[in-house]
């Protein structure tokens, strides 16, 4: 039998403020949807036993402050992370554009083992919102997806509790992926080899 | 087994007649716990197609059948099962039904086991029955196990009835995955996970089939969810037992429960605290109430302070296995609670990750805190603070005699005593500034009359402490006409095409976000709560909700600020500073002024570069570290001394962990600067000691130490609160006083200030870059250099703590980090 030990996995959720992170997170562990959830103000978690396939997980969901000056306090949280979630709103073009910049900078912030392969899922949020205020179509997204090395990519509404429950499932298979591809290599080193300077001269860039 | 006449008369059901039928008609089959007369046992029901998924790859799937079977009774049986079924049925009527069910084995087998049995165990999957057959056939009986534990490879397992605590039922998920189902047993166990691989398996495609012929007519099929393998097995139990669904955890069902597992997991109605008090502190009824009558006052408060925990207990639905042990080891733990703790509902919940010591910790301190409301509910004397100290902060030095007639400064400052504070004729103001700060520090203003309009504009600095009422009359209505006047420059910057691309997509964005968090700002006090009005812009996402008069009166104020001070700009967290300013004040101009007067010693929290949230954080550090060793060790060991999880506090001034009029009245003790201008880290480290030794005894990570004080909100009592800062801080002065008289001596007091001061430790050397006031020479360092006592250090952060004066950035260093337009 597979080993039965308990598995935590840490999920960081990250996009622009209002775009619907907590909303989403809230919608996905306690299910319901309030429109009086206060602004993120520092960072906090909630967790969720999930399971995965027969893996019984615990999902330890990370939701920051979206404003971005807020951002490099909460990089201790990024560290050890299993998965992360970007969040856009669907009706405001700023909250796609600024993806990339959410996506390198948690790579830079959580330095995982091998960038290339860490498991990201993008989220369009807040489609139950009428058609003619989307700004960002489906297409696109998935084209930047495509382009950001094939990231799953779900349109949900934390309002309207559409495709949370899908898109967080595939979060968790992932984050699990994720975690056991680590267990293989356990003692990865804490910090970044001292490789800034000396590459330099290697470097034709 | 007992005999007939024991049993309550039941209503024929299919089991019972079966029973009947069956123990008349064929009494060959054997009972599977004596298995040498291997004759076999009845199998009522089967199903295909059920999968072990032994590891992530799908080549290890072991295929089997998951079927009800009955075997014959066991002499003796029931001996045996007196002891194991302890908990009684909980539906009398139903109680037939349970009396079989140690007969009535849950059982999976690999398709590769079942030798002979093979096509009975075919038969019986496509037999569409809603009840068992009449007949069943017989099969080699299953190995029965209540265990799981390290049957490696062994996958073949039966559990009798009785012996299912509950099952989880996943039901699959549109193409994600297969419905499975887990197993947990009464001794805690859980059975590895079932999937049913539903279309692979020809019995449930024909369920489906013909369930979708049944329902073409009324459109849809009641359960919502498409039916899957589990649907069958929910069937069959629900055939034989008592099957209900936990509210909490709505994937979860328990198999005959309890009353005591229905109350667990809300099954029937709410408990009451009577019949759960009852059960923690293993009453019956009788003895309980007769307790009741003698009970002291105190205890009677101490009962009713850990009903509402444990009523809260009764809702988590998990404990790790591993976290309630290590609770229920916990010798401070009062035995009801240990007790409840070592309870198989508890035992065997799963849910969320390492509640359970969230949970208790919190419960331990709302007993705490129970007392200590009742505390404040009187007047503090000179013994309650004395006993505070010296049961909570150790060694403390007495405080003098005045600070402690307490009695008369506590009470309210009313708009009358405010106004016996002007002369009559001027309004200037006859007692000294501190004397009346020190009023406000220890009474706080009354919020009975309208005395904080006023008061709270000579705390934000909008009128001077020594003007007059004309004076202040002549201020304020200048401030009007500049408030218009800065209100007017932001329409017309949204009217117009002035500007550069790149200032009006700041402007554009500042509005959303400030439009945006405006609507989540403090909606549940009355003047911020509901939509009565229509949004004045239609593209806004708030156009359906709609809006009120005072949301949008915020949202100017913060637009007309984000004018005034573009440097900066609106950041998060200042529609919490604005909100209680507005709302005292109900007049937009004036509360403009008080928000700025507040900003002025608030900026620093919102820099781009963060720098004044980590001085506070630094200096919070230093604090921690001088006045509780032990406490900041043990935050060390768990990664905390980063001091994050007081970010929040800090930033908006503990507005999301206080009641709104607790905030009031803690701000406007703020505002006096009474003893330092940094008061605040010490209602921080208040907060902090107070729950000291839930955090050594029970916290074992940052996530949990971070998780804890989140949610602390909303739990603080605020008078002792203060007090206990006020103690803290008096405190400290004493330390410092004698760290600098030790280090200094034989020195003139009078230097005191400029004497060296010791670097502060290795791991504090990057200090964050304003308002501190430090001023260290180069000759200093070098005296302080050699050979200092680690421990007993007054860093320049400290020390700044002993200062009165506003730590207010200069306009430039605005400029440079504030990350607005402007820079
Ligand atoms: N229509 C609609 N509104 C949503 C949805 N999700 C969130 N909102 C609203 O969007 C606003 C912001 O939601 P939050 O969940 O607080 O956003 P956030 O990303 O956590 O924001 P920060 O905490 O500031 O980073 C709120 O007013 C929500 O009610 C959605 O799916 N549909
Ligand atoms: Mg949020």
């Amino acid at each position: 039998m597979a080993s039965r030990k308990k598995i935590l996995l840490k999920v960081i959720i990250l996009g622009d403020s209002g775009v619907g992170k907590t909303s989403l997170m809230n919608q996905y562990v306690n299910k319901k949807f309030s429109a009086s959830y206060k602004a993120t103000i520092g960072a906090d978690f909630l967790t969720k036993e999930v399971l995965v396939d027969d893996r019984l997980v615990t999902m330890q969901l990370w939701d920051t402050a979206g404003q971005e000056r807020f951002q490099s306090l909460g990089v201790a949280f990024y560290r050890g992370a299993d998965c992360c979630v970007l969040v856009y709103d669907v009706n405001n073009s700023k909250s796609f554009d600024t993806l990339d910049s959410w996506r390198d900078e948690f790579l830079i912030q959580a330095s995982p083992m091998d960038p290339e392969s860490f498991p990201f899922v993008v989220l369009g949020n807040k489609v139950d919102v009428e058609d003619s205020k989307r700004m960002i179509s489906s297409k696109r997204a998935q084209a930047f997806c495509q382009a950001k090395g094939g990231i799953p990519y779900f349109e949900t509404s934390a309002k309207e509790a559409v495709n949370v429950e899908q898109a967080f499932e595939v979060i968790a298979r992932n984050a699990l992926a994720q975690e056991e591809s680590q267990d293989f290599n356990p003692d990865f080193p804490e910090t970044i080899p001292i490789n800034m300077n000396e590459s330099n001269e290697g470097c034709s860039c | 087994m007992p005999q007939p006449q024991d049993a309550p008369p039941s209503p024929p059901s299919p089991t019972a007649s079966f029973y009947d039928v069956s123990d008349d008609e064929e009494g060959e089959y054997s009972a599977i716990r004596q298995s040498k007369s291997n004759k076999g046992v009845k199998l009522l029901y089967a199903k295909s197609k059920v999968y072990v998924h032994p590891s992530a790859s799908a080549k290890d799937n072991v295929a089997g059948y998951i079927a009800l079977v009955e075997q014959k009774p066991v002499v003796g049986d029931g001996e045996r099962r007196k002891s194991a079924v302890t908990h009684p049925p909980a539906v009398a009527g139903k109680s037939g039904k349970s009396d079989n069910n140690h007969n009535l084995l849950l059982s999976w087998l690999p398709e590769g086991s079942l030798g002979d049995g093979r096509e009975k165990y075919a038969k019986a999957d496509m037999a569409e029955a809603d009840s068992p057959p009449h007949r069943p056939d017989l099969v080699p009986p299953p190995p029965v196990t209540t265990t799981h534990g390290a049957s490696i490879g062994t996958y073949p397992f039966s559990v009798p009835l009785s012996e299912i605590y509950s099952i989880l039922f996943r039901p699959p998920s549109s193409g994600w995955w297969h419905g499975s189902i887990v197993i947990n047993t009464r001794t805690g166990e859980s059975f590895p996970a079932l999937f049913f691989h539903d279309n692979e398996c020809q019995s449930t495609i024909n369920q489906r089939k013909r369930l979708q012929r049944e329902n073409f007519d009324i459109g849809s099929s009641s359960g919502g969810g498409m039916h899957w393998g589990g649907d069958e097995v929910m069937k069959w139990l629900k055939n034989h037992a008592t099957v209900e669904r936990s509210a909490h955890e709505p994937s979860l069902y328990l198999v005959d429960p309890t009353e005591d597992d229905q109350k667990a997991f809300g099954l029937s109605r709410r408990p009451t605290s009577d019949n759960v008090r009852n059960m923690l502190e293993g009453k019956d009824k009788g003895e309980s109430s007769k307790q009741k009558k003698k009970e002291d006052p105190v205890g009677k408060a101490l009962k009713e302070a850990r009903w509402t925990v444990l009523e809260k207990l009764s809702q988590v639905t998990t404990f790790t296995r591993r976290t309630a042990q290590a609770v229920a080891e916990n010798k401070n733990l009062p035995p009801p609670v240990r007790r409840l703790m070592q309870s198989p509902q508890v035992q065997s919940m799963s849910d969320e990750f390492d509640s359970a010591r969230l949970y208790l910790a919190r419960w331990a301190m709302s007993i705490a805190e129970q007392a200590e409301k009742e505390r404040s509910q009187r007047i503090w004397t000179a013994r309650d603070i004395l006993e505070m100290e010296e049961s909570e902060l150790g060694s403390f030095e007495v405080l003098d005699a005045e600070a402690l007639s307490l009695q008369d400064k506590r009470k309210p400052v009313t708009a009358e005593e405010w106004e016996s504070f002007f002369n009559a004729s001027t309004g200037r103001l006859e007692k000294t500034q501190l004397e009346v700060k020190e009023r406000i520090f220890h009474g706080g203003l009354s919020k009975d009359d309208d005395v904080r309009k006023e008061a709270w504009l000579f705390l934000l600095g909008v009128y001077e402490w020594d003007s007059s009422a004309d004076e202040r009359k002549a201020k304020i209505h200048s401030l009007r006409d500049e408030y218009i006047r800065l209100k007017g420059a932001w329409w017309e910057r949204l009217a117009d095409d002035r500007g550069s691309l790149e200032e009006k997509e700041w402007w554009k964005e500042q509005r959303m976000r400030i439009e945006k968090d405006v609507h989540r700002t403090d909606r549940h006090i009355p003047l911020f709560a509901g939509e009565d009005i229509p949004h004045p812009d239609p593209d806004s996402p708030f156009a359906e909700a709609g809006t009120n008069v005072h949301l949008e009166q915020m949202k100017d104020l913060l637009l007309t600020y984000n004018e005034y001070n573009r440097d900066l700009g609106y950041v998060q967290g200042m529609s919490d500073l604005l909100a209680p300013i507005y709302a005292v004040q109900q007049d937009d101009a004036v509360a403009f002024w008080g928000f700025v007067g507040f900003m002025d010693r608030m900026e620093r929290n919102f820099l781009r570069d963060q720098s004044g949230m980590r001085l506070q954080l630094l200096t919070l550090d230093h604090l921690c570290q001088l006045l509780d060793p032990k406490l900041y060790e043990h935050l060390q060991r768990l990664d905390s001394t980063n001091f994050f999880f007081f970010f929040r506090m800090l930033l908006v001034w503990f507005k999301r962990e206080f009641e709104w009029f607790d905030i009031l009245r803690l701000w406007e003790t703020l505002w006096t600067d009474y003893y330092s201008a940094n008061f605040h880290l010490f209602i921080a480290m208040a907060i902090l000691e107070k729950h000291r030794n839930v955090i050594l005894e029970h916290l074992k990570g940052f996530d949990e130490v971070l998780k804890y004080v989140n949610e602390l909100s909303g739990t603080i009592d605020l008078p002792s609160t203060l007090a206990r800062a006020e103690a803290l801080f008096r405190r400290f002065q004493r330390m410092v006083e004698a760290i600098d008289r030790k280090d200094n001596f034989p020195s003139m007091p009078t230097v005191r200030q400029r004497l060296p001061q010791p670097p502060p430790s290795p791991s504090n050397s990057q200090t964050g870059a304003s308002a501190s006031g430090r001023e260290r020479t180069a000759a200093d360092n070098a005296a302080a250099g050699a050979g200092k006592e680690k421990e007993k250090v007054i860093s320049p952060e400290l020390r700044m703590l002993l200062s009165r004066d506003i730590p207010k950035l200069e306009k430039k260093e605005v400029r440079e980090h504030g990350g607005g337009i402007g820079s």
